[in-house]
């Protein structure tokens, strides 16, 4: 089984730019009103457990929040025998990467002029576009290896998408990479966002629900905590 | 009915930052980039851009603040 998990897939541009690959035979959004916010690091800790996990992430504060590590044996990874997980929230992230994102981020909005913005915002996509080529690159050797259970994370359509979700060329390109590497894949795979985006002028926001699809069921309007039952052994 | 083509010319200066761009990327060719940009600047004539605001910015950050992107 592979999870080509994706930061911030919207639903809405998945249908505009008409990427068949990301949407398979079965799509649709998740429903994740159960939770207060669309928060990263709440919905990948609840997708891995199978559990809501707002109250024990949130309990850690702001700050602290970003370093959580979920051990294996608490996840559904667990019951694979041979799971390869990439760069996940909560799970096995490079903590330094998004670190450096969300510093450039405060560094944008405190940032006092347009050009001295600008400049911070090709650094950050950059950082990014650079991230997205290893993790890319990383995720397409494993598809080749013998792993029983693979799970690729992609943020570059949320961390570009907050500056930039109003760019269309931008976001145009990105969904294009992303729908190139669902059709890399040659397995039954599942394709899950945490949450989509919402166009508030030239940056984005996250939208409260997420998108996902297969090619074996319509699993309708599943929690994002469902996952750890629908997907099989 | 396959698409006829024609050229265009475009200085070498361009080619090459668009070689650059699309180094890693899945675009296959210079061409491929090119027909992609000027398909969205066709679109974006009856769409406009968005443009950069104060307003949306703030409303941003402080939606970033709640979400834990921010301090």
């Amino acid at each position: 089984m592979i999870v080509l998990a994706i930061d911030a897939l919207e639903y809405t541009l998945v249908e505009e730019f008409n990427c068949t690959n990301l949407k398979q035979k079965f799509y649709g959004k998740t429903n994740i009103t159960e939770f207060s916010q669309p928060r990263t690091m709440v919905l990948w800790s609840s997708f891995m457990t199978g559990k809501n996990m707002e109250k024990e992430i949130l309990a850690k504060g702001d700050k602290e929040m970003w370093n959580t590590r979920i051990e294996l044996k608490d996840t559904f990874f667990s019951r694979f025998a041979d799971p390869k997980i990439i760069d996940l929230p909560g799970f096995n992230y490079l903590k330094e990467q998004h670190e450096q994102e969300r510093m450039l981020l405060k560094n944008y909005f405190d940032a006092q002029n347009i050009d001295e913005k600008n400049k911070i915002r090709t650094e950050y996509n950059n950082l990014a576009f650079e991230h997205h080529r290893k993790v890319k690159k990383e995720f397409t050797e494993t598809l080749n290896s013998k792993h029983d259970f693979v799970l690729g994370y992609f943020s570059v359509a949320d961390v570009v998408g907050h500056l930039n979700f109003g760019n269309r060329i931008m976001m145009k390109m990105i969904y294009k990479d992303l729908d190139e590497i669902a059709g890399t894949i040659k397995d039954s795979f599942i394709v899950l966002s945490d949450h989509g985006m919402e166009k508030v002028g030239i940056f984005g926001d996250h939208s409260n629900y997420g998108f996902w699809s297969t090619d074996f069921e319509d699993i309708g309007s599943p929690k994002i905590t469902d996952f750890a039952r629908i997907i099989k052994y | 009915m396959s698409k006829e083509y024609g050229d265009i010319k475009v200085s070498k200066e361009i080619i090459k930052k668009i070689e650059e761009r699309i180094k890693d990327t899945e675009f296959k060719s210079v061409d491929e980039y090119v027909t992609f940009v000027l398909e969205e600047v066709i679109r974006d004539e009856e769409e406009p851009e968005e443009v950069f605001s104060e307003e949306d910015e703030k409303k941003v950050k402080e939606r970033l603040r709640a979400l834990g992107y921010l301090d």
